[in-house]
């Protein structure tokens, strides 16, 4: 005979260290968490404008020690950013010449050649243009 | 027997969200690194000069609409890539809830909010000037 019961509905759920428990996992949730330090970056960036706005006599840019510590981390967190960002454009990124698929490699090798030279291209305009 | 056909609509707001997305992702990669070491370590350690040290000089190169294009485009596109990334972390930590439409709305919408500011600090913080 069968049971007239209900069916139990199946909860699946993950052990909330599952990413402390294989060095890729970690790696994923790092690249993920990113993101934090990196937009609390911009944001500060974003003050730095604005504060451009109060005039010659109350501007005065950042440059704490904390300040300077908490770039040095989110420095280590952009270039994770981009290694790990830039090494996906092979596979994401698909070009044709003449019929032909570029490889995937010669796309990454472009897009880091391209992160070197607009670094190149946005410090000497953040360097030249100052005094 | 009726014959339905399925109409087929392009996913137009799913490919807007991608594409912001991966292109907050790929700038983020490409030019955010260079801007934390220069102005964020070695401008605030006096290694080098950089613009935003003094008044004159970062007020001046605010004025130029290019410089104010190039930094809406640097600041605010990222926060879309973050929004996305920081949802799906969530998700990964075992809150399902991060996939709602109103979490949607909160994310997505913090960088909207973040686009808007950033707008209004740009115009309002140097008068445009090509000089």
């Amino acid at each position: 005979m069968a049971s007239t019961a209900a069916p139990h509905t199946y909860r699946w759920s993950m052990p909330a260290t599952w990413w402390t428990r294989n060095r890729h996992y970690f790696l994923y949730v790092v690249r993920e968490f990113t993101a934090v330090p990196l937009a609390i970056w911009l944001l500060w960036f974003l003050v730095e404008i604005k504060r451009a706005g109060d005039g010659p006599a109350k501007y005065s840019p950042h440059g704490s020690t904390p300040f300077v510590i908490f770039s040095v981390v989110c420095l280590g967190f952009a270039l994770y950013h981009s290694v790990t960002f830039l090494s996906l454009s092979g596979l994401i990124i698909r070009v044709k010449v003449l019929d032909k698929q570029v490889p995937a490699r010669m796309i990454t090798f472009a897009m880091f050649g391209i992160w070197a030279l607009a670094s190149l291209v946005i410090a000497a305009v953040l360097i030249g243009f100052a005094r | 027997m009726s014959t339905e056909v399925r109409e087929h609509k392009p996913a137009v707001m799913h490919l807007f969200w991608w594409f912001m997305f991966s292109q907050g992702g790929v700038i983020a990669a490409q030019f955010l690194p260079v801007h934390i070491l220069i102005q964020g370590i070695l401008g605030p350690l006096n290694i080098v000069p950089v613009v935003d040290r003094h008044y004159d000089t970062w007020i001046r190169i605010l004025g130029n609409p290019i410089v104010k294009l190039y930094l809406l485009v640097l600041i605010a596109v990222p926060f879309f890539h973050f929004a996305h990334r920081l949802r799906y972390l969530l998700v990964d930590f075992g809150v399902p809830a991060a996939k709602s439409t109103p979490a949607q709305v909160i994310f997505y919408g913090a960088a909207v909010v973040v686009t808007l500011v950033t707008i209004w600090v740009l115009l309002t913080t140097a008068p445009i000037s090509f000089g």
